[in-house]
């Protein structure tokens, strides 16, 4: 697979408890050329936001210690980052309601390559349109 | 033994798990993941998720010993064998993992004492062919060394 990277990098924060999916979807991103931020659960990612830190895309785990991916979306989407396309990642069948509920752009079982790219041209596209 | 042997006897390993139903399609997102600038990526990935599962199988065998076992604790411990298993394609582990969830829910320790055998079983199995699968790839790559 040839992994397309058009125009400037996207920033995306990856919010994930497991190493090993840490690992692997870090790796995804990195394949894209996307400037990856890592955090373990929903509270540092709400803590970077608060910070003042922005981001092209947010990539979630639903479960995690502290405070869920739901959770932090939420607070996420009341502090008015309503452009930042958020996507949760999960396996299990019934996040996807509560990704929607909080507020995702969108909710994957699992990430694939292709599925990837394809969320990244879509975020590229509206990041695109927002700076038009 | 040359090269193509190994490389031979390496396809036969992985193309059996795959037809074992051990390994699902998402193994082979790792590998395409795989290339000169994270030319270890699947060795990596392999040696933590089975370091990991160990760790958490052990774990939930103490869980589940306590008189009074906090389920939701053994819930949380599953939840993140799930999650590893699923991100590198270890089917088996993953499907007996959402029974143990299940076992869980229902606060039986029975059926979770029962499931966590299981997955103690495929685990095991699966980390005995990750590690035949890296001692060939390590076997391959010495045959051809660097410069």
């Amino acid at each position: 697979m040839a992994f397309q990277t058009q125009g400037s990098n996207l920033r995306a924060l990856l919010v994930e408890d497991i190493k090993v999916n840490r690992m692997i979807l870090s790796q995804m991103l990195r394949k894209f050329q996307v400037e990856t931020t890592v955090v373990q659960n929903g509270k540092e990612a709400v803590e970077l936001f608060l910070g003042g830190e922005t981001f092209d895309i947010v990539l979630t785990d639903n479960l995690m210690p502290i405070m869920t991916g739901p959770e932090a979306i939420s607070k996420i989407r009341a502090m008015g980052a309503t452009d930042v396309m958020i996507v949760g990642v999960s396996v299990d069948a019934n996040s996807m309601e509560e990704f929607k509920d909080a507020g995702a752009d969108l909710c994957v079982p699992k990430l694939k390559l292709e599925i990837l790219e394809h969320i990244l041209q879509e975020t590229r596209s509206k990041k695109n349109k927002s700076s038009a | 033994m040359a090269a193509a042997a190994l490389t031979s006897q390496l396809n036969a390993l992985v193309n059996n798990m795959f037809a074992m139903g051990l390994l699902d399609d998402q193994f082979q997102q790792l590998q395409m993941l795989q290339d000169s600038t994270a030319p270890d990526f699947v060795s990596e990935v392999v040696t933590l998720f089975c370091d990991d599962g160990e760790r958490i199988i052990c774990e939930l065998a103490r869980q589940l010993e306590k008189p009074n076992v906090d389920f939701d604790r053994v819930d949380s411990y599953v939840h993140q064998l799930k999650g590893s298993s699923a991100s590198v394609g270890a089917q088996k582990v993953k499907n007996t993992c959402i029974q143990f969830r299940e076992f869980c829910q229902q606060r039986s320790r029975d059926g979770c004492l029962k499931t966590l055998d299981l997955v103690r079983t495929e685990f095991y199995d699966l980390r005995n062919k990750f590690q035949a699968m890296l001692q060939l790839e390590q076997q391959i790559q010495a045959c051809y060394p660097k410069h």
